[in-house]
């Protein structure tokens, strides 16, 4: 059996990974005790073979000027000295002291960064470049500039996303001169002057750019050098998907600002409690801006969209692995320091995520007051609150539900629908041959109709008309359903269903056709009485109607009906009592004033309301209604969608998304990453994370084949960028939503971050290998070639983004790279 | 008595089967010496010696000493001692049995009761059925397990006869008892795998008892493992990979070795079987995959021995965990597919080439042109799983719904209404008496299509279609095969060249519209009465819908006769190919097994990700399942069963699942915090943590997928990771046990222990009985006031 110290690590033909092993735990350790201040400079590693020397320079060339800069700056240095513009790309500019060197100086100091600014600048102005062009619909703007519209008129509507994104398109046409009036009724058409295009659409476009400089920022933030960092700005400045997303109303650019602003914060958050002296940094300003900021913006992004929630998550699982290792880990606190550790980062990501959630729902909620489209997405109580809806109808009805008192019963759960009745009967057969009762058919009908009108009444009484004293219904008493239109009792018997044959059939009981007793007592069950008292309460009670001589419950059943009911929704008496299909809750609610039958029916076909006063609901109740809505009946599936795609497509751009095509020509806009850009992250990912895997099990055998620096340069990257990606990835395998390519953009931004990170990672390891200086060049002038083709790219898709000028169909034939792209071609 | 027989099979069994006695051997008598440490050191006398007694135990050369320590330390409880210890035979075996014997007490009372189908057994009898008379059926889960039932009952001489229509069909004197005693005995085999696994994880018998007790009396598993179902089989398969990859583990000491070999082989067999149930085994497979990329791990980190070392390992691994699993799975489709040769109801939902290796199917002995010609009578086939036929017969659309042209459909059933005759877009084909020269279909044709039965062409228009109205209508328009320019269509055959010949079966083509650009397709959506509840058929804007390719299943071109009149007539000089199109049989399209395998499969994964919910269907959610929310009735009328699990045992699992995280973490922090620990508690959570983590792991495989699953979902999924959350549940009671009593005076340390124990097997018991009614049928009664009144502890609970 072989010694490890004889063992030869093949790879690497440096003498590096060998000598890292002789020596290696006594050189780790070394390593280790080193201070972050000396961490840039040539690691004085006596492994390192002489032929080596200058490879401590693949470490980040930039930082150590960086940080020299930063002290420099801090300590507002009374030098006389100018400083000099520095070489790479950096200026320094500082304003001057006096001659005279005993004196105070007064001196501001400033530096800023060249290579950011000039990325941000381009990033202005091909986010801006036209950006009121074309001036129609495009895609979401149909949505989302409703919306914005809807704001404007503090109009009511239901969308399964969270509102941040569209309250800022909303401020934006606000400040802007939007008043709401442009009707958003199909892709394509053009917008009028009422509409401030360029403003609504510089929200998107603005936010961005400002991704440019801040994923800059996050690349220095891990370590990367500053060439590195301009890179993934280029990356992202000359996607063209991300252009093409930015430059229209839509969510993804101020998803992923806040979300990319976030993942900065806490980076920066976590360069401060892992820097030498993390004590004294704790509880600084610093120490609580970058936290509490990291937990705002990531919170931010969760109430764009609701992916944002795995920014969320990548942000809270960086924060609490630091706190796992670098606090609860830490010996030298006390229990008590622990804790509050602990209780500081639990504010931060759990109480003030709550409060800025809850903010904007409140900010949503108080802002839309009158009833809009979406309002039978909601239940009665919430639509009886907005301005101007049922709250019109249902306002100032009674209460209390009496003997006489006309009634419309709303299926509570799920899609709305009323009980209905009509003249019509059940056929004698139904297409399976089984018989019915061929009495009046009860049905479930989704719109408001005069049949929807029903009368209680006590068993006992024959007369109609409400008189003081009121009889109210409680809990538990037994009633008698009366069809308005008709006259006919809401009966039930041992019949089968007519599309649910296990199911009991319902009718309105008609008397000629006698072919069953009459079976029409309804006992009242009042589920919510905990909070509404025993007494039945139009809109607020919960009730259900409990057949007494079957002991059947009323129900929805889901199905619909055949032709001869209308397609109707079926109603039946289910055995299954307990269940959400058998609660009803009383809408519209008046007391019968006549006797007589034409005249109540009369009554029922004229009479309106006279509203007396609205009905309140609270902040909560509306906000823990409206979460429920969003979260678990979201029933927006586009199905057989024509650009559909999935996660797997993504990875190599299978299918794009037609966005707008111009009715003069066969210019248009369609969603296409930049093809290079897009295929080389893709490679880049796998090369990460081979080389991760070969990393990993290099390092198990004890072999350490690149620099300690290096390899935590690397993992951390992985810890970051690896897994946001995956965060922001993974989850698309699993979920039951129709998908398209704009899902994919949050993971491609941390793809893209990784490609930045790989190719600093591939020159160090070039310069690790090969000693010559040639390679080096050979490296840079690969990437250079890269960058090229990817502007080249860019340019060739660039009408594509902007949908500019008119085009002819061989010129768009010509784009079409793959068999898959569907552009539109209609026109010669 | 115990030699008599096969002194050296037996000899094998108790090394093998317990095997502690060689394995762990070495790290056990390091245990005994960590224990001796820590309890002397505590002044703890009753314990240490009880321990020491432990101990000596171990050393089977000293058994007498022992005996004496044991007469000694009467108030330590021997016995109770023992079983603690589980060290020795005897009361191992004892233990083993009695498990055993009320495992076979539980699942074979009142077997044949109900003697009527129950739930699914309507499926699965089925099944049984078809393989016992070979026809070909379809089934969206893999065969294997409808192979064991169908073998089942052949061994008992079922027959086949019984019907399995519905549920609650009578079985009269059907022999039905061969397929339940099949399942049941492989359902009550859960009870000892779970038993040695946990044995073979903690070595603690109180562990593997609890967790044996709790597969055992829970009324889910029981329930669920005694009718004609697949899920005792996969259930079985699942715990026995989990059961071959703990013993493999075990024998990690002695790589190489023939138990080494024998358990890592048959680890592979078991998983392979376990998909080869349901696809759900893939899940275990994922765990195992872990479990194996752990142990290859440490392997690597062993730095003493050289990488080709670890190399050999994996290769081993991928041979028994990869290539035999793949061959086996492979080869129970071979006698699925071999037993399954005679034509069946599974026929329609398969290629036509499929259906070519199908006895009794026409297409089977049939023969065709190959070649498409124009002028032929052609159906078309709906490529995708399960198409049907293009359709179309003498009624119109409705009024209301575009136009009151004839309807196009597709209908599954061969019938003369689903022929057409295939022209040249421009002009008439020859009379089938001409002598032209043959002209054929190509790639890229247009072409028109003609209704045989009524002369409409087929037609699209700019109208919407009845029900998915986001697509183009298709009707039949024209009399006697004239019609207009929307009547145009071309042929475009998948990966065709240009001037390629169209085929029979052979080529799968799109039919694209001239006019629109659309392509016929069949969207699998029911019409209305109206339209006979038949599908429809649209002209998709999307040409990449799948549900757009067809294929020709037969292709009649009746001038074969004619010619071959003709060419009596004339001469041989006239070309016989040139104007006529030779047949050729069906069977040189017939798929060889690869082919079918695949196909099989394809067939397999859209059948199951078909089975949607329908709109407004009460259907069964995954957060429900854990807290047994609500159960399955498997039999109603007289003699009710109702599938629930013991809500002791689920919600107790659900409380043990909780109290390993904060274990987990807590032992975390300790660590991370540089508690020092005792060397027995160490112990104890090392044991209870490292399987229980491999259990959660297995626990969330199992059941966290279904949250993403959009096919319908029913509570029985939830049993295998019922397995899982059993078994820890039985980890964690042993050592909240073990530990409970460490924090408390000495005095009470026996008394806690035995209280605790006696506690819990009371409760298990109690709710055992209790519920069993449930299980072995409740008589229904029609008042409020019967005895099981009381058993609602959930309203949500139906029985």
């Amino acid at each position: 059996m072989k010694e490890p110290t004889h063992r030869r690590c093949v790879f690497f033909n440096s003498s590096l990974g060998e000598k890292m092993v002789d020596t290696e735990v006594k050189n780790r350790k070394v390593n280790r005790s080193k201070g972050k201040n000396e961490k840039n400079k040539e690691i004085p590693n006596p492994a390192v073979d002489p032929r080596d020397e200058g490879d401590g320079e693949s470490t980040p060339e930039a930082l150590p000027e960086e940080l020299a800069e930063e002290t420099v700056a801090k300590k507002a240095s009374p030098s006389k000295s100018e400083k000099k513009k520095r070489s790479g790309g950096k200026a320094g500019a500082a304003t001057a002291g006096t001659a005279l060197s005993d004196l105070p100086t007064l001196a501001v100091t400033c530096h800023f960064n060249l290579l950011p600014m000039l990325l941000f600048g381009v990033a202005l102005a091909t986010r801006f470049y036209a950006l009121d062009q074309p001036n129609s619909i495009v895609f979401d703007e149909l949505h989302y500039g409703r919306y914005a519209g809807l704001y404007q008129k503090q109009t009511f509507f239901f969308d399964s996303h969270p509102p941040l994104g569209k309250q800022l398109l909303a401020l934006a046409g606000y400040l802007g001169g939007f008043q709401g009036d442009f009707k958003f009724d199909k892709i394509g058409s053009s917008y009028n002057a009422s509409v401030p295009v360029f403003a609504m659409r510089s929200v998107p476009a603005l936010t961005g750019s400002l991704l440019i400089p801040l994923v800059y920022m996050i690349m220095l933030q891990l370590n990367y050098s500053q060439w590195t960092a301009a890179l993934a700005g280029f990356l992202f400045l000359f996607d063209n998907a991300l252009l093409t997303q930015s430059h229209y109303m839509l969510m993804e650019p101020i998803l992923l600002f806040f979300a990319m602003s976030g993942v900065l914060c806490v980076l920066k958050f976590r360069a401060l409690e892992r820097s030498g002296n993390a004590q004294a940094h704790s509880y600084s300003l610093r120490w609580w801006g970058w936290l509490l900021s990291g937990a705002i913006f990531l919170t931010c992004a969760l109430c764009v969209k609701y992916v944002g929630v795995y920014s969320y998550l990548l942000g809270l699982a960086l924060v609490g692995h630091d706190f796992w290792e670098k606090v609860l880990g830490n010996l030298s606190l006390s229990k008590k320091q622990v804790f509050g550790h602990a209780c500081a980062r639990f504010f931060a990501f759990f109480m003030v995520p709550l409060m800025v959630y809850v903010g904007v729902f409140y900010i949503h909620l108080s802002t839309l007051v009158n009833a809009g489209p979406h309002d039978s997405a909601m239940s009665s109580a919430f639509q009886a609150s907005l301005e101007g809806g049922l709250s019109s109808i249902v306002r100032g009805q009674p209460l209390e539900v009496v003997h006489g008192s006309q009634v419309t019963l709303r299926h509570a759960h799920g899609s709305p629908c009323w009980l209905h009745s009509h003249a019509a009967n059940y056929p004698v057969k139904y297409a399976d041959k089984r018989g019915s009762s061929h009495q009046q058919q009860v049905t479930c009908y989704v719109a408001k109709d005069i049949n929807n009108w029903w009368i209680i009444k006590r068993p006992n009484r024959t007369d109609l008309a409400v008189a003081a004293p009121l009889d109210r219904i409680s809990h538990g008493e037994e009633v008698q359903l009366v069809h308005g239109i008709t006259g006919r009792n809401l009966n039930s018997h041992n019949v089968a269903a007519p599309a649910s044959p296990t199911k009991q059939e319902v009718s309105c009981y008609v008397d000629h056709n006698v072919s069953m007793p009459a079976q029409d007592v309804w006992r009242v069950e009042i589920t919510n009485r905990e909070e509404i008292g025993d007494v039945w309460h139009a809109l607020e009670s919960m009730v259900r109607l409990i057949h007494v001589n079957t002991s059947v419950a009323l129900a929805f059943s889901g199905r619909l009906l055949p032709e001869w009911g209308h397609n109707q929704h079926e109603i039946v008496g289910d055995v299954m009592v307990n269940q959400p299909n058998t609660i009803f809750n009383v809408e519209e609610h008046r007391y019968t004033r006549n006797e007589d039958e034409k005249d109540r029916q009369l009554e029922l076909m004229t009479t309106d309301f006279i509203p007396l006063e609205p009905v309140v609901m609270g902040f909560w109740e509306k906000f823990f209604e409206l979460q429920i809505r969003m979260l678990f009946i979201s029933n927006e599936n586009v199905q057989n969608h024509m650009y559909t795609s999935s996660p797997w497509e993504w990875l190599v751009l299978t299918r794009g998304i037609a966005y707008w095509v111009s009715p003069e020509s066969n210019a248009q806009i369609h969603l296409l990453g930049n093809i290079f850009v897009w295929y080389s992250a893709t490679v880049a990912l796998g090369v990460y994370c081979s080389l991760l895997i070969f990393y990993l099990l290099r390092q198990r055998r004890q072999c350490y084949d690149i620099h300690e620096e290096a390899w935590n340069q690397f993992r951390t990257t992985g810890e970051v960028l690896l897994v946001g990606y995956v965060f922001h990835f993974l989850p698309y395998f699993f979920v039951d939503h129709t998908l398209f390519l704009h899902h994919y953009l949050p993971a491609l931004a941390f793809k893209l971050l990784l490609n930045a990170a790989l190719v600093e990672h591939l020159y160090y390891l070039t310069r690790l290998v090969f000693a010559k200086q040639f390679f080096n060049w050979m490296c840079i002038l690969i990437v250079l070639t890269w960058m090229s083709g990817i502007l080249m790219v860019f340019n060739k898709f660039l009408p594509l983004s902007y949908g500019l000028g008119p085009m002819n169909a061989s010129q768009i034939l010509d784009l079409k790279l793959r068999e898959t792209w569907d552009f539109i071609v209609h026109k010669p | 008595m115990r030699y008599f027989l096969f002194p050296r099979f037996w000899m094998y069994i108790t090394q093998h089967f317990k095997p502690h006695l060689r394995d762990s051997h070495t790290s056990v008598t390091k245990q005994c010496a960590v224990f001796h440490l820590s309890f002397s050191s505590n002044k703890r006398d009753c314990i240490s010696k009880a321990m020491s007694t432990d101990c000596r135990l171990k050393n089977p050369e000293n058994p007498v000493k022992s005996k004496q320590m044991k007469n000694h330390e009467s108030l330590c409880l021997p016995l109770l001692d023992q079983f603690r210890d589980g060290s020795s035979n005897k009361i191992w075996w004892r233990v083993f049995a009695l498990l055993m014997i009320a495992t076979v007490a539980t699942r074979f009372y009142k077997l044949d009761q109900p003697d009527h189908v129950c739930w699914d057994e309507a499926h699965f009898g089925k099944y049984a059925n078809f393989y016992i008379n070979r026809t070909f059926f379809f089934d969206v889960h893999p065969p294997l397990g409808k192979m064991l039932i169908g073998l089942f009952g052949y061994l008992d001489g079922y027959n086949g006869s019984f019907h399995f229509d519905k549920p609650g069909d009578k079985f009269e004197d059907h022999q039905y008892m061969g397929m339940r005693i099949g399942c049941a005995v492989m359902g009550a085999l859960l009870v000892p795998l779970s038993f040695l696994t946990v044995w073979e994880m903690t070595f603690s018998l109180p562990a593997s008892t609890l967790s044996g007790l709790l597969i055992l009396l829970d009324h889910g598993m029981l329930t669920l493992n005694r009718f004609i179902l697949l899920d005792p089989p996969m259930l079985f398969f699942i715990s026995a990979s989990v059961y071959t990859m703990v013993k493999f583990h075990n024998q990690r000491h002695r790589p190489f070795s023939l138990p080494w070999w024998l358990w890592l082989s048959s680890m592979g067999v078991m998983l392979s079987c376990s998909v080869a149930v349901k696809f759900v085994g893939i899940f275990v497979v994922i765990f195992v995959g872990f479990r194996t990329i752990a142990d290859l791990w440490e392997i690597l980190g062993d730095i003493s021995r050289p990488v080709t070392y670890t190399v050999k390992h994996f290769m081993a691994r991928a041979l028994c965990l990869i290539v035999i699993p793949t061959l086996l799975y492979m080869g129970i489709f071979y006698i699925h597919l071999a037993v399954l040769n005679n034509s069946g109801p599974g026929d329609g939902f398969y290629s036509s080439a499929f259906q070519v290796g199908l006895k009794g199917n026409y297409l089977h002995d049939g023969s065709t042109p190959r070649e498409v010609a124009y002028g032929a009578i052609l159906t078309l086939k709906n490529s995708v799983t399960s198409g049907a036929y293009l359709h179309s017969h003498d009624h119109l659309y409705p009024e209301e719904i575009g136009g009151g042209q004839q309807q196009i459909t597709t209908y599954a059933h061969k019938d003369e209404n689903n022929q057409w005759h295939i022209k040249r877009h421009n002009k008439m084909p020859p009379s089938w008496n001409s002598t032209k020269p043959v002209d054929f279909v190509r790639h890229g044709d247009l072409l028109r299509l003609e209704h045989f039965v009524t002369g409409r062409n087929l037609h699209a228009h700019r109208v919407l279609a009845p029900i998915t109205i986001k697509q183009f209508q298709v009707t039949g328009y024209g009399l006697d095969g004239v019609g207009d320019t929307n009547d145009i269509w071309r042929v475009e055959i998948e990966d065709g060249e240009q001037n390629q010949v169209l085929e029979t079966m052979v080529h799968r083509f799109r039919l694209i519209h001239y006019n629109l650009g659309c392509a016929l397709t069949c969207t699998k959506k029911k019409l209305p009465a109206w339209g006979f509840e038949q599908d429809e058929v649209t002209c998709n804007p999307n040409k990449r819908d799948p549900n757009a390719i067809w294929n020709i299943e037969e292709n009649i071109f009746p001038r074969r006769k004619t010619c071959f009149n003709f060419y009596l007539k004339m001469a041989w000089l006239i070309d016989f190919i040139s104007f006529s199109v030779p047949n050729v049989s069906f069977r040189s399209y017939e798929k060889n097994f690869f082919q079918r395998f695949i196909e099989s499969h394809v067939v397999l994964i859209n059948g199951n990700s078909a089975l949607k919910p329908k709109e407004g269907e009460a259907t069964s959610k995954p957060w429900m399942w854990p807290i047994n929310l609500r159960g399955q009735f498997f039999s109603g009328g007289k003699l009710q069963v109702y599938l629930l699990g013991n809500p002791i045992i689920w919600w107790g699992n659900l409380v043990f699942m909780v109290f390993y995280i904060i274990l987990w973490v807590s032992v975390g922090v300790r660590e991370k915090r540089g508690v020092v620990m005792t060397p027995r508690e160490i112990l104890l959570q090392n044991r209870a943590l490292s399987a229980c983590g491999w259990l959660w792991l297995g626990w969330l495989l199992h059941y966290l997928p279904f949250w993403g699953m959009t096919r319908v979902l029913y509570f029985h999924h939830y049993f295998p990771a019922l397995l899982f959350s059993s078994m820890m549940t039985g980890i964690l009671l042993d050592y909240a046990m073990e530990s409970i009593p460490l924090s408390l005076p000495q005095k009470m340390f026996n008394s806690t222990y035995i209280s605790i124990l006696s506690g819990a097997l009371v409760i298990l018991f109690y709710s055992f009985y209790l519920f069993s009614p449930l299980v072995y049928g409740l008589v229904r009664y029609a008042d409020s006031n019967s005895t099981m009144h009381h058993l609602h502890w959930l309203s949500t609970w139906e029985f």
